[in-house]
C-alpha cells in the first residue's frame, strides 16, 4: 500500500492527535477507540512503516469511516482524514483486497446500476420537460421516494425533465473506491448525459457534491449548471413561484454534512423554514452538524448507523425541537427509521407543501 | 497462556459484555497501545510495537465492569482502564497485557439537574459532549483543559485534571458531586450523596487521581455553572517572573480571576508570539475575569490597579480575547511539540514562598545537563497560597539518539532529573497530569513511608493486583 506524500504527511500528523475525537458519529455511536481520525491514522501509519500489513483488520477499519468531514472542519490546523481514508480505500481496490460487502456492492452496482441491487423503480414517471435536469440520484430511486418533490416542482411551473434510465453520479462508486479509473469513467458517463441539459437539479447533495467537486477535480466537464434541490427550492419561493404562507410552525434543520461541508449551503434551507416558519437550531448545527444517516454504510452496519441517527435525534430533542428537516435522502431514511414517537421529521419539500 | 485458555477468557468476556464489545482485533489492540505519553508514540514512529491488550472490552455500564472485573480476578488477568487515550503518562497503556476495559461505551448522559446544578453521566462521556449537554441547557461545566474533546469524564477523574478556568471553577476534583465505582472485586459501591460532610474521609477522593488501580468509576455527577453575564480578558507584560509571581498572589488575595497564566520569556517569544502575536519581550500574563457584570466591572478595576503596582504594562483586551480563542489551537499538531522530538511537560505545584525557586532550579538543572534541551515554561493554575508549573523540556529531532532505547533512556534521564529537582525544593511528582508508567518510581521518592497508605488501600482493594500493575508506583 503506498500512499501519496501529502496523505503521508496527514496520517503522521494525525496519529497522535486526538482533537477531533468528540465529532465522529461513528465513535460516537460506537464508543469504540478504532473508529476515530487518530486510530485509523495510526493503523495506516503502521502500514506505511511496514509494521503491520495492510490486511482485513485495518482495511475494515477503513470502512467504518462515513466521510463526513466532521472531522476536518473540526481542526484548526487543515488535516485531512476524510483524504487519506479515500486513498486507503483507492489503495485497497488497487492491491485487490476489498471486503467482500465492498465487492457485492461494486458488483450490484455493475448489475442493477446501484449498490443496494434494487430493480428499476418503476413508480418514477419518465418526464420530458425542458433543458432543466431533476436528477434524483441512486439512495433516491433505490431506497426513497421523491414524489412531492416532483409535484412541487410542477406546482411551480418549472419545466423539467425526470429520466427513465436516469445514470449514476459516481457519489456511491467515489465513497466506496474513491478514485479509481472505473468511478472516473461512470462519471464521464454521467457528464455526458448532463451535457444535454442547461441546468441540473440534484435532488440528493451527495449527487450535486460529486458533480460539483470530484468532477471538477478529476478534470470532468459538465457544462450544465448543477444546484441542489434545496438551493432552487428556496430561489422558487424567492421569485414568487411558490406562494409559502408562515404557518409559524417550529422547524429544526438537520444540515446534510455534504451540503453543510463539502458545499458550503447552509442558507437555502433555513430561507425555506424561515418562510414557512420559524427556525428552531441545534447546538450542533451549520459547519458543525452531525451525521444523521448513510445508506452506504448501513449495508454493511446497520446497528450503528441506526445509532448515529439516534444521537442525532437525541441532539434534536436536546434542543426541544417538534419537526426535524431534512435535505438528504440518506439522512431521511435513517432519521425515519430511528424516529421517536413525540417527533416528527419531515423532507424540506414536505414542508413547503404543507404551507401553500 | 493457551490457546484454549485463551479461548476460555474471550468466551467468558464476550459473555460478560456481548460478543461484539469483546475484541482481539489487531486494530483494536493497536490503538489501545498508544496514548499521548511520548514513549509510546516515539515507539510506533518506528514502527515498533506497544505492550498490547488481549482482550479489548467496552462494557456498557457498572454492571458489565463488575462481570468483567470478576471474571479478571478468577484468572489473574490484568485489567488497564481505557478512556478515550488522551493522557501523557502512559497510565493507560496496558504494560502487562490482559484486559483493556475501554470505558466510552458508558457515555450515557443520565440526567441535567438544573436544581442540583450536575450533570450525571457515564464516565465514559467524552467531556465536550457533557459540556454540549449543559450548553444546550443554557450551562457551562467550566472545565476547559486543552484535551476537553479527547477526553472521557474518568479519564480527567483518574489522574486528577484541571481546566484552563481552574482559579476561579476549581480541578476535576471539586466538580464531582458523587460516583459509582466498580471495586476490583466486582462489588458496585456509590460514594456519598454530598462531597461535603463528616461522614468520615471523602470516598470521591480516594478515587480520583488512582488512575484506574483501586477500581473503576462508572458515573459521576459533574457540576455545572451559570454561564458568565460578562467574561472580560487583559494581558499583561511584565518585566520579570518575580513581579509576576508577587501581583498573581496579591490578585489572589482579594478575588478569583477564572483564567490565569503566566508565560516565562521564552514562552512569551516562542508559542506566545506566535499564536497570540505578542511581539515585545517579557512575561506575558492573561487574565479572565467573569460573572455578574458589575462585579466583573469592580473586579477589574482591583485587578488593573494591583498589577499596575508590580510595573506590568497593560496589554488591553485584545491578546487575552485571541488566547481565549486559540486556548486549544496550541495542542494541535503543527502548534505543539511532536515526534521526532523529544519533549515533556514536567508540571510541578507549590506554594508561592517555593514556587519561583522551583521554577529556576529547574530550568537550570535541565538546561546545564542537557544542553541539548530548551526549556520552556507557564503557569497556569493558581490558588491564594500558590501556583503550578507547566514546564516543558523539548529536545529537537537531530538531537535524540536514533536507537529508541537510547532515546526512551534521554528522556527518563531528563525526567528523572526535572522532577527530582522540584521534588527537592518543595514541588510534587506532578499537578495535574497523573502518574502514569511514566513517574510510578518518582512516587516512592515524593512520598517516602506515606507511600504504605497507598500500598495498604491498593492490598485491601486488590489483593490479586489486577488493576492496571505498575502504575502510579503501585
Amino acid at each position: 500500500m503506498q500512499f501519496t506524500k501529502k496523505s503521508q504527511e496527514h496520517i503522521d500528523s494525525c496519529r497522535f492527535c486526538w482533537m477531533c475525537h468528540h465529532v465522529c458519529p461513528i465513535g460516537n455511536a460506537t464508543g469504540l477507540e478504532r473508529n476515530t481520525a487518530r486510530a485509523r491514522a495510526l493503523g495506516l501509519s503502521l502500514v506505511m512503516r511496514d509494521s503491520i500489513e495492510y490486511s482485513d483488520d485495518i482495511i475494515n477499519n477503513v470502512y467504518e469511516c462515513s466521510l463526513c468531514g466532521g472531522c476536518m472542519t473540526d481542526c484548526v490546523t487543515g488535516w485531512d482524514p476524510v483524504m487519506f481514508t479515500k486513498e486507503a480505500r483507492l489503495g485497497a481496490a488497487l492491491d485487490g483486497k476489498l471486503p467482500e460487502y465492498v465487492m457485492t456492492m461494486l458488483s450490484n452496482l455493475n448489475e442493477k446500476g446501484n449498490i443496494y441491487g434494487a430493480d428499476k423503480n418503476e413508480n418514477i414517471p419518465e418526464i420530458n420537460g425542458g433543458d432543466t435536469l431533476f436528477f434524483l440520484g441512486e439512495d433516491t430511486r433505490a431506497k426513497s421516494c421523491a414524489k412531492t418533490a416532483v409535484e412541487l416542482l410542477q406546482k411551480a411551473g418549472v419545466e423539467f425533465t425526470l429520466l427513465k434510465d436516469e445514470p449514476n453520479s459516481g457519489y456511491s462508486m467515489d465513497f466506496l473506491i474513491s478514485a479509481a479509473a472505473e468511478t472516473k469513467a461512470m462519471m464521464e458517463n454521467c457528464a455526458k448525459v448532463l451535457n444535454n441539459y442547461k441546468k441540473v437539479v440534484c435532488y440528493d447533495p451527495a449527487d450535486a457534491k460529486v458533480m460539483m467537486r470530484e468532477y471538477k477535480e478529476w478534470g470532468i466537464e459538465v457544462k450544465a449548471e448543477v444546484v441542489t434541490f434545496t438551493r432552487f427550492l428556496a430561489e422558487l419561493i424567492k421569485d414568487g413561484k411558490l406562494a409559502v404562507k408562515n404557518s409559524g410552525k417550529e422547524f429544526t434543520p438537520q444540515d446534510s454534512p455534504i451540503l453543510a461541508r463539502d458545499l458550503e449551503e447552509t442558507a437555502p434551507i433555513r430561507d425555506i423554514l424561515s418562510a414557512c416558519g420559524v427556525v428552531n437550531e441545534m447546538l450542533l448545527n451549520r459547519a458543525y452538524t452531525m451525521l444523521a444517516g448513510n445508506l452506504i454504510m448501513n449495508e454493511y452496519m446497520p446497528n450503528v448507523i441506526e445509532k448515529v441517527a439516534e444521537n442525532r435525534w437525541f441532539n434534536a430533542k436536546n434542543a426541544n425541537a417538534k419537526v426535524l428537516v431534512t435535505t438528504s435522502t440518506a439522512e431521511y431514511e435513517m432519521l425515519l427509521k430511528t424516529k421517536p414517537e413525540d417527533m416528527e421529521l419531515k423532507k424540506i419539500e414536505e414542508v413547503v407543501a404543507e404551507c401553500l | 497462556m493457551t490457546d484454549f485458555l485463551f479461548d476460555v477468557i474471550a468466551t467468558e468476556l464476550e459473555d460478560a459484555v456481548g460478543r461484539e464489545n469483546c475484541s482481539t482485533r489487531t486494530i483494536d489492540k493497536l490503538t489501545h497501545s498508544v496514548d499521548y505519553f511520548w514513549l509510546s508514540r516515539m515507539w510506533a514512529d518506528r514502527g515498533l510495537r506497544m505492550p498490547e491488550g488481549d482482550f479489548i472490552v467496552a462494557p456498557k455500564d457498572a454492571k458489565e465492569v463488575s462481570a468483567v472485573l470478576k471474571i479478571a480476578n478468577y484468572y489473574k488477568i490484568p485489567v488497564t482502564t481505557w478512556g478515550a487515550g488522551g493522557g501523557t503518562q502512559g497510565g493507560a497503556i496496558p504494560v502487562c497485557g490482559g484486559i483493556v476495559l475501554d470505558t466510552k461505551r458508558m457515555n450515557k448522559i443520565y440526567d441535567v439537574n438544573e436544581q442540583g446544578m450536575y450533570i450525571e453521566c457515564g464516565t465514559g462521556a467524552i467531556y465536550k459532549h457533557i459540556e454540549w449537554a449543559a450548553n444546550e441547557k443554557g450551562y457551562a461545566t467550566m472545565h476547559y483543559p486543552s484535551s476537553l474533546t479527547c477526553s472521557t469524564v474518568g479519564g480527567f477523574l483518574a489522574h486528577r485534571g484541571i481546566g484552563v478556568s481552574s482559579t476561579k471553577y476549581g480541578k476535576i476534583d471539586d466538580m464531582v458531586l458523587q460516583m459509582e465505582v466498580v471495586l476490583p472485586n466486582g462489588d458496585i459501591i456509590e460514594t456519598s450523596p454530598a462531597p461535603k460532610h463528616a461522614a468520615g474521609p471523602d470516598l470521591n477522593q480516594i478515587f480520583i487521581g488512582s488512575e484506574g488501580t483501586l477500581g473503576v468509576m462508572t458515573k459521576a455527577q459533574m457540576r455545572i455553572y451559570e454561564q458568565p453575564e460578562s467574561r472580560q480578558f487583559r494581558g499583561f507584560l511584565f518585566h520579570n517572573m518575580t513581579d509576576a509571581f508577587n501581583a498573581g498572589r496579591e490578585l489572589l488575595q482579594k478575588f478569583k480571576p477564572s483564567v490565569m497564566r503566566l508565560y516565562d520569556e521564552a514562552e512569551t517569544a516562542s508559542l506566545i508570539k506566535k499564536i497570540v502575536g505578542v511581539e515585545k519581550k517579557g512575561a506575558f500574563m492573561n487574565i479572565a475575569i467573569e460573572g455578574v457584570k458589575e462585579m466583573a466591572d469592580l473586579e477589574m478595576k482591583i485587578l488593573l490597579e494591583t498589577f499596575a503596582k508590580y510595573g506590568a504594562e497593560d496589554l488591553g483586551s485584545e491578546y487575552g480575547e485571541k488566547w481565549w480563542k486559540e486556548k486549544i489551537t496550541f495542542f494541535y499538531p503543527g502548534h505543539m511539540m511532536d515526534i521526532p522530538q523529544c519533549f515533556g511537560t514536567m508540571d510541578t505545584i507549590a506554594p508561592y514562598d517555593k514556587i519561583e525557586k522551583i521554577y529556576w532550579e529547574m530550568k537550570k538543572a535541565i538546561e546545564t545537563n542537557f544542553p541539548q534541551a530548551k526549556f520552556i515554561a507557564h503557569f497556569s493554575h493558581w490558588y491564594e497560597w500558590g501556583c503550578m508549573i507547566y514546564d516543558r523540556f523539548i529536545v529537537d529531532g537531530d538531537k535524540v539518539p536514533q536507537d529508541p532505547h537510547e532515546a526512551f533512556r534521554l528522556h527518563q534521564a531528563i525526567w528523572n532529573c526535572g522532577v527530582r529537582t522540584a521534588l527537592a525544593n518543595g514541588g510534587v511528582v506532578n499537578d495535574h497530569h497523573g502518574v502514569g508508567i511514566k513517574l510510578g518510581r518518582l512516587m516512592k521518592e515524593q512520598y517516602g513511608p506515606a507511600m504504605q497508605v497507598f500500598e495498604g488501600i491498593k492490598k485491601q482493594l486488590d489483593p490479586n493486583g489486577i488493576m492496571n500493575p505498575f502504575k502510579l508506583g503501585l
